[in-house]
């Protein structure tokens, strides 16, 4: 009941600021901007069909992946930890928190409330910009695949939801707006720059100690594999894959940008069975732990803060 | 049962720990003790003063009860509740006018007392809870973030009187309140208390105090050093009166110095200042006249609370302080 009201007010004050206009202008242009120049100008008249952009694009040889939901993947991100990530300390700084908890509220109706706010902000001016998008390829005379483009919405929506949690999770435990405000940057960075490094070097760390323990060293589709599940564990990664299942074969969606060598090495294998460590519903699940996990932990913080 | 119960209740804070202190190793750990071992208890209908000079532990007491800050040791019972695990029952039936809060800059004055009729689960007339603290329908229609500070504290009042809370708690509530303000603000302590609400309410303003209280604690340092009723604590200290006598003659000064209970004498022409205990002011007159003079006219000031205050929070040490207790 106060988790809705709190939710409420939070939604009120982004509608007040502009934000959520600024947020949906910004959306119905990217996505539907993008999608009208694709399917209006780029393949006019084409025969084209939702796939044709929102599906993998690889060109022979691997010289040149595209990935529509890779890019999009990359704002949603960005959009959903700017909105949450002031989402607790704006208000510890303010001072406003006091007069919210000061009424009975618990501070668990405060970190969900305000998860459910902001997360209610990203996802209703991102629809809007999906509603513009299918008004974009149905006249251009794009065919639109409708159950892959429900899924893919729905992802996007799950991964801004994720990205939403991981705002609020910082929120709730930086001691100053600067902190999470820093957090925020350097997590994006993680996600969004670092964790391939990171994919391929580990593989590759325990590989060098494994040898020099003297024992066998990992075979080639073992380092393939670890190194995907862990750019997977990536929730910009997890919704690429998924959104990429959507509208092809899932081997060519989990193995989509990895190099000629890695596919030699585990292709046929993963075309034969998927590893269940790989599948969707793996796969989604860690996507969906990302938007249960953080909050929580955040929650467990703000709990024992002095205010 | 008592309204608020602490009980040998202390609260260091550390070095506050953020993301990053978790991370990396913090430098030396800060430790301040803003309350220390604080026990008292306020009884249900009362209207209880907490003094103190800024930085004595108020509004660490204050938050300790609203469950802002967790005390180090001890318990703190509000309402017969726990105030850490029960504290949205207590907060269910306690209004609150928090120190250091701000409004909400988007909201308007009655989308506020709205918020808190609806978090409190009331049915009060917000319009009506809005002209009590006498905010205008206008100025209820517009964003608080162009209120005044005091327009914000009126605001922040209305909303604490929401759901006719048996307990208000109300840290500082005259600041920023100009003396009309103020005096509305004492009307409401007293028309709450009279409908059997407790208040509880911190100043360092003793006029405030002075006028609404049945009792009164002062807090210095962390520690309360003081508990009593008002009169009960002028009468604990033994306050220097002023008595200023207007002579015909020339009178015996250093008979009058010579006096138990006196400590200043200055003669200024015909009126003599003495400054000396209640107690004494007649063997000064007497001694005035013994000496030969004749006493023409004669005024006396009685120390005042504020004088009081001071003796008691500007002390050097409060171990020197008088013994005081309930």
């Amino acid at each position: 009941m106060t988790l809705e009201s709190v939710a409420r007010k939070d939604f009120r004050d982004a509608l007040r600021s502009r934000w959520l206009l600024g947020l949906t202008l910004f959306f119905a242009l990217l996505i539907g901007g993008s999608t009208a120049l694709f399917y209006g100008v780029l393949l006019s008249g084409a025969g084209a069909n939702s796939e044709t952009l929102f599906g993998l694009t690889t060109a022979p040889g691997g010289l040149f992946n595209f990935s529509y939901a890779g890019m999009l993947g990359f704002v949603l991100a960005l959009i959903a930890l700017v909105t949450a990530h002031g989402s607790l300390i704006d208000e510890r700084e303010s001072g406003t928190i006091k007069l919210l908890l000061s009424l009975p509220n618990s501070r668990r109706d405060v970190v969900f409330g305000k998860l459910v706010g902001r997360t209610l902000v990203v996802l209703v001016s991102m629809l809007v910009g999906f509603v513009v998008a299918l008004f974009a390829m149905l006249f251009t005379g794009g065919q639109v695949m409708f159950v892959s483009y429900a899924g893919q919405v729905a992802l996007s929506g799950l991964l801004a939801t994720a990205f939403v949690s991981i705002g609020v999770w910082l929120s709730a435990t930086s001691a100053s707006q600067r902190q999470a405000l820093f957090g925020t940057v350097g997590l994006y960075f993680i996600f969004a720059v670092l964790w391939s490094t990171v994919a391929t070097g580990v593989p590759r760390l325990v590989n060098w100690v494994i040898e020099q323990l003297g024992l066998t060293a990992l075979t080639a589709p073992q380092i393939v594999q670890m190194r995907l599940f862990i750019k997977y564990l990536n929730p910009l990664r997890a919704y690429e894959t998924l959104v990429a299942e959507l509208y092809g074969p899932a081997v060519a969606a989990r193995l989509f940008k990895a190099g000629l060598a890695e596919r030699l090495a585990i292709e046929s294998s993963f075309s034969q069975s998927l590893p269940f460590y790989f599948t969707g519903p793996f796969i989604l699940a860690i996507l969906i732990a990302w938007i249960v996990v953080p909050p929580l932990l955040g929650y467990r913080a703000f709990e024992k803060a002095d205010l | 049962m008592a309204a608020i119960e602490l009980n040998g209740v202390t609260k260091r804070f550390e070095d506050d720990e953020g993301l990053f202190d978790t991370l990396l190793p913090s430098s030396e750990p800060d430790t301040v003790t803003a309350v220390d071992d604080l026990s008292f208890s306020v009884a249900e209908g009362e209207v209880f003063g907490f003094l103190g000079p800024n930085g004595a532990g108020k509004s660490t007491t204050i938050n300790m009860l609203l469950d802002f800050v967790r005390p180090t040791s001890g318990s703190v019972r509000v309402l017969g509740h726990d105030a850490q695990a029960e504290s949205v029952a207590v907060r269910r039936r306690t209004g609150v006018l928090p120190e250091g809060y701000e409004v909400y800059d988007r909201l308007t004055g009655r989308e506020h007392v709205e918020f808190a009729i609806e978090s409190k689960e009331a049915d009060d007339d917000p319009d009506e809870l809005l002209s009590r603290v006498g905010l205008t329908p206008d100025e209820a229609d517009r964003r608080a973030g162009g209120y005044s500070k005091g327009m914000s504290q009126r605001l922040a009042l209305s909303m604490a009187l929401a759901g006719s809370p048996d307990l208000l708690v109300l840290d500082e509530p005259s600041s920023g309140l100009d003396p009309a303000g103020a005096r509305e603000m004492r009307d409401i302590v007293r028309t709450e208390a009279d409908r059997g609400a407790t208040v509880f309410f911190s100043s360092h303003v003793l006029a405030q105090v002075e006028a609404v209280c049945d009792r009164v604690g002062i807090m210095r340092d962390g520690e309360l050093i003081a508990e009593d009723t008002i009169e009960g604590l002028r009468d604990r200290v033994d306050a220097e009166a002023v008595l200023r006598i207007d002579v015909d003659g020339d009178a015996d000064l250093d008979a009058v110095r010579a006096l138990d209970g006196v400590s200043s004498v200055e003669s200024d022409g015909d009126r003599l200042v003495v400054g000396c205990t209640d107690d004494a002011k007649t063997r000064v007159i007497e001694a005035v006249e013994a000496g030969g003079a004749t006493v023409a006219d004669f005024e006396t000031d009685s120390a005042s609370l504020e004088d009081i205050f001071l003796a008691y929070t500007e002390g050097d040490d409060p171990a020197d302080e008088p013994e005081v207790a309930a």
